[in-house]
């Protein structure tokens, strides 16, 4: 539910599936759908991280001390991150289960 | 950005040939995998701007660079609360038509 260990489940998902005979070419368009569904994933996170932490961390010229409040907020983030995903996660299994939505 | 070339280099590599030769099988089983990543693409960018979202108000400081008990009851409440709004602004929005 980590998300790395989410990124990484995406291009295994079709080992649940009845094995159908799949062409190469359609084998490549998925796995190049899935590499470019992760590229944009980290292109996300990455953004998401900069603008967090560097409001977070720079308040005034760079200097050595913030690579460190970097380094936590990098953390700090990827944990908040899974928090988040662990209560999403919950609470839409929680809704359909009751019908809330 | 190297993110960007990257996955502009993939993109190119399939040939137009190759596509359209693509049988009936295959195309259902791409538009199956499709259709799964999709859903799984929306959650992923939902927790993306969740988290954003939460972590602003939430993680005051990250000197200490573990969450807290407080800081993780922060989260859950501030994923559950947006929820929260966004369920009932759909409802209104669906008393307004």
């Amino acid at each position: 539910m980590g998300f790395f260990s989410k990124s990484s489940s995406t291009s295994n998902e079709g080992q649940n599936q009845p094995k159908v005979e799949s062409s190469p070419v359609a084998n490549q368009i998925k796995t190049q759908i899935a590499q470019e569904l992760a590229v944009a994933n980290a292109t996300e996170l990455v953004s998401k991280l900069t603008e967090n932490c560097f409001k977070k961390c720079l308040m005034a010229p760079y200097d050595s001390k913030n690579e460190t409040c970097v380094d936590q907020c990098l953390t700090k983030y990827m944990k908040s991150w899974n928090a988040v995903s662990k209560a999403y996660v919950a609470r839409i299994q929680e809704a359909s289960t009751t019908g809330e939505i | 950005m190297s993110f960007n070339s990257a996955a502009n280099t993939t993109a190119s590599s399939l040939s137009a040939e190759s596509l359209s030769s693509l049988d009936a099988n295959s195309k259902k089983d791409i538009s199956t995998f499709i259709e799964s990543e999709n859903a799984k693409q929306k959650v992923q960018m939902s927790i993306h701007q969740l988290t954003n979202t939460c972590f602003k108000s939430c993680i005051t400081n990250v000197s200490d660079p573990d969450l807290s008990s407080q800081d993780q009851q922060c989260l859950a409440n501030c994923v559950n609360r947006f929820l929260d709004t966004n369920i009932r602004l759909v409802k209104g929005l669906q008393n307004i038509q």
